[in-house]
């Protein structure tokens, strides 16, 4: 008698997902197929950091795409292990480099001598004609792309901004030395394209721009009610849009629709967080992208909301559409990455005040030096002067090596145990 | 009442039974960690040493790496505030707590009615771990408990440059080879993984009195070194190495009695 086969449990239905959500697939998708119909049309395309005056791109509407972004997508998808393990491999890059700098390579190698294997739709990256460079986050990037003009054998854009060692905002030399690189930038690539400018429609981009880092700043302050109308980690799917889309309408429309049904949770007292929010933490650091559900779940267990982080604000490059040196001043300094650790750990004190946050998580990412060696002296300014406890995790944004499930849970339990202490005694005057 | 407290670290089992949140009634360590028979032999040998039966506990409460693959457990809490709760019972003046277990370092630091205030650890790295030093033991052919007693004897403190714990044994076994004294080699091992978990202690601020728990507190050589290295005095419980069994025990006794 052959033995039964037993049944599967039944899938869990999936929740469908909001309508800004599939407007954010949408648009993602839309980007994607714009560069890979510009690259079979052997129009230009770019690759650029994540952080680049995208503005002008607009205006000259060419598709560019976003490799960090990418790199994101690829690892919480689980499918850039490969990539990671050929730049490892055959192409002897050393682990100690950001995995998504390994990640990147590997992928553009693979491009190159074996198109046939790259499916030409997201999440993949068609292959690019030119590249735009910022150092405003992070000066790995600079050899990373070194190393893929070369490879491609295209040029690089290069905008080359200051660290901010000693102030809380750069100056005014800085600010020139930067605007006079966008000017320059522009000037080049009317040279690359054989274009003129339209420096009217590039302010109505800059307008565009700025209206969808307002709406995005206004949505992620709605997180400050208790309890929080989002998990936090929407935030990291919402922020693709500023990362990849700021300059167009399509972001703006997203940004009001998830302002409203953000508001709807406010009204209706409901959340996206999956379960009861009893704690809220401040989340430090680039997001365990290969790990990011397993995160999720556990902080949901333990009823933590890391309803902020220092991340996603990143994007918010203000300044009044017209005016260049605010401009070039935006782009010097919206990501913390360009400031010392005092200035940074001052801005997530308040953040942390803000948001009512009982205690920080932060990611040790072991591929991001730049985000991560603060934290250590970081968490005793936090400590000093938000009064929460801070705990420390092993990950990194793309390699799946370093992340331990066993180490997460039994520090995020530790903190948990540290709030609920706190919060009963505050309970109990 | 008798509550039940077993830490289930990654090497070895301890088990602390108590009576009414106040008198240790029975305890037990088995060598073994999470995964093995350890969990099941050490709360067997806790409750043959209470002279009690698993029915007449009321609450058991787990910890350790292993602590969410014991059945027998009500609940589960962090080794963190486990061996904060033990050691603040054990002695009600300690504000910093180490901990070097079989695979990570734990300095914690407590408020000054004795609850976890905040907490660092090291990062994944066998460096400055209980681990570093049971293959150091290895290299050198002798139990890790012996560490202490070899070390009194040193002369001279060997210097070993090898943070990760595979150069370090590479190194060791290459300053075997060139016979250097094995007490002094010890003493250098003692300073190593005293270097690497002071800078953690540092990182959490010390707050006196300082205190170590788990079973490497009971090398002596380690406390000295490690009270050399943090430049204060560091006092042991001989229950060191139950404070984190016994502070689960305790909690659990609060969670029943709430």
């Amino acid at each position: 008698m052959a033995e039964a086969t037993p049944t599967p449990a039944p899938a869990k239905p999936k929740r469908p997902l909001p309508l800004s959500r599939q407007m954010v697939n949408a648009q993602t998708a839309k980007a994607y197929e714009d560069a890979w119909k510009a690259a079979e049309e052997g129009k230009p395309i770019g690759w650029s950091t994540a952080i680049f005056c995208q503005e002008i791109c607009e205006v000259f509407d060419i598709p560019i795409l976003y490799p960090e972004n990418n790199c994101a997508t690829l690892s919480a998808r689980h499918i850039g292990d490969p990539y990671i393990a050929h730049a490892e491999g055959e192409l002897a890059y050393p682990i100690n480099i950001c995995s998504y700098s390994r990640l990147n390579i590997g992928y553009a190698d693979t491009l190159l001598k074996h198109p046939e294997q790259i499916p030409h739709e997201a999440p993949y990256l068609p292959r690019p004609t030119f590249l735009l460079l910022t150092n405003n986050s992070c000066t790995q990037l600079m050899k990373w792309y070194e190393q893929l003009s070369e490879m491609f054998d295209i040029p690089i854009f290069f905008m080359d901004t200051l660290f901010n060692y000693y102030e809380e905002e750069p100056k005014p030399h800085k600010i020139k030395y930067v605007r006079s690189q966008i000017e320059n930038y522009i000037k080049n690539m009317e040279k690359f394209l054989g274009r003129k400018f339209d420096w009217e429609k590039f302010e109505e981009v800059q307008k565009i721009s700025q209206e969808n880092c307002r709406l995005f700043d206004e949505i992620v302050a709605l997180n400050q009610r208790k309890p929080a109308p989002m998990s936090g980690f929407d935030l990291f799917n919402y922020m693709s849009c500023l990362v990849i889309c700021r300059g167009k309408r399509s972001t703006t429309e997203i940004f009001k629709q998830l302002k409203k049904e953000v508001e709807e949770h406010i009204a209706n007292n409901t959340s996206t967080f999956p379960a009861e929010e009893k704690y809220r933490v401040h989340w430090e650091g680039i997001a365990c992208w290969p790990n990011l559900g397993y995160n999720l779940k556990t902080l949901k267990n333990y009823n933590v909301n890391a309803v902020m982080n220092g991340y996603v604000t990143a994007w918010d490059v203000l300044y009044n559409p017209g005016n260049m040196d605010e401009m070039a001043k935006a782009y010097q300094c919206s990501s913390t990455n360009s400031f010392s650790t005092p200035a940074i750990m001052d801005k997530r004190v308040a953040s942390i005040k803000d948001y009512g946050c009982d205690g920080m998580l932060c990611h040790v990412n072991r591929s991001c030096k730049l985000m991560t060696f603060h934290i250590h002296v970081g968490r005793e300014i936090v400590d000093e002067k938000a009064h929460v406890p801070v705990a420390t995790f092993d990950g990194d944004q793309s390699d799946p090596r370093i992340f331990n499930e066993a180490q997460f849970e039994t520090r995020l339990q530790g903190l948990v145990e540290i709030m609920k202490e706190k919060k009963e005694e505050e309970a109990n005057g | 009442m008798y509550t039940l407290g077993i830490d289930i670290g990654s090497t070895a089992c301890k088990c602390i039974i108590l009576s009414d949140g106040k008198e240790i009634a029975g305890k037990g360590l088995y060598p073994l960690g999470t995964g093995t028979i350890g969990p099941k032999m050490v709360f067997e040998s806790a409750l043959k040493d209470a002279g009690l039966t698993r029915e007449d506990i009321h609450t058991v409460l787990a910890t350790g790496y292993g602590r969410f693959q014991f059945d027998g457990a009500d609940s589960q809490k962090s080794e963190m505030t486990c061996h904060a709760t033990g050691i603040h019972f054990l002695m009600p003046s300690a504000r910093t707590i180490v901990d070097i277990g079989g695979q990570d370092i734990k300095a914690l630091r407590l408020d000054a009615q004795g609850r976890l205030d905040n907490f660092v650890m090291n990062d994944k790295c066998a460096a400055g771990t209980g681990r570093f030093l049971d293959v150091m033991a290895g290299v050198l052919n002798v139990k890790t408990y012996e560490l202490g007693p070899i070390s009194d004897d040193a002369q001279s403190v060997v210097s070993i440059s090898s943070t990760c714990t595979v150069f370090a044994e590479s190194e060791v076994i290459s300053l075997l080879s060139n016979n250097v004294r094995i007490p002094d080699l010890v003493a250098g091992i003692h300073a190593s993984v005293a270097g690497r978990v002071a800078a953690l202690v540092f990182r959490n601020g010390i707050v006196p009195d300082v205190t170590m728990s788990g079973g490497v507190a009971l090398n002596h050589g380690m406390v000295r070194a490690l009270s050399a290295e943090l430049k204060t005095p560091i006092t042991v419980h001989p229950l060191c190495q139950y404070a984190g069994a016994l502070g689960a025990a305790l909690i659990a006794y609060r969670e029943a009695t709430k």
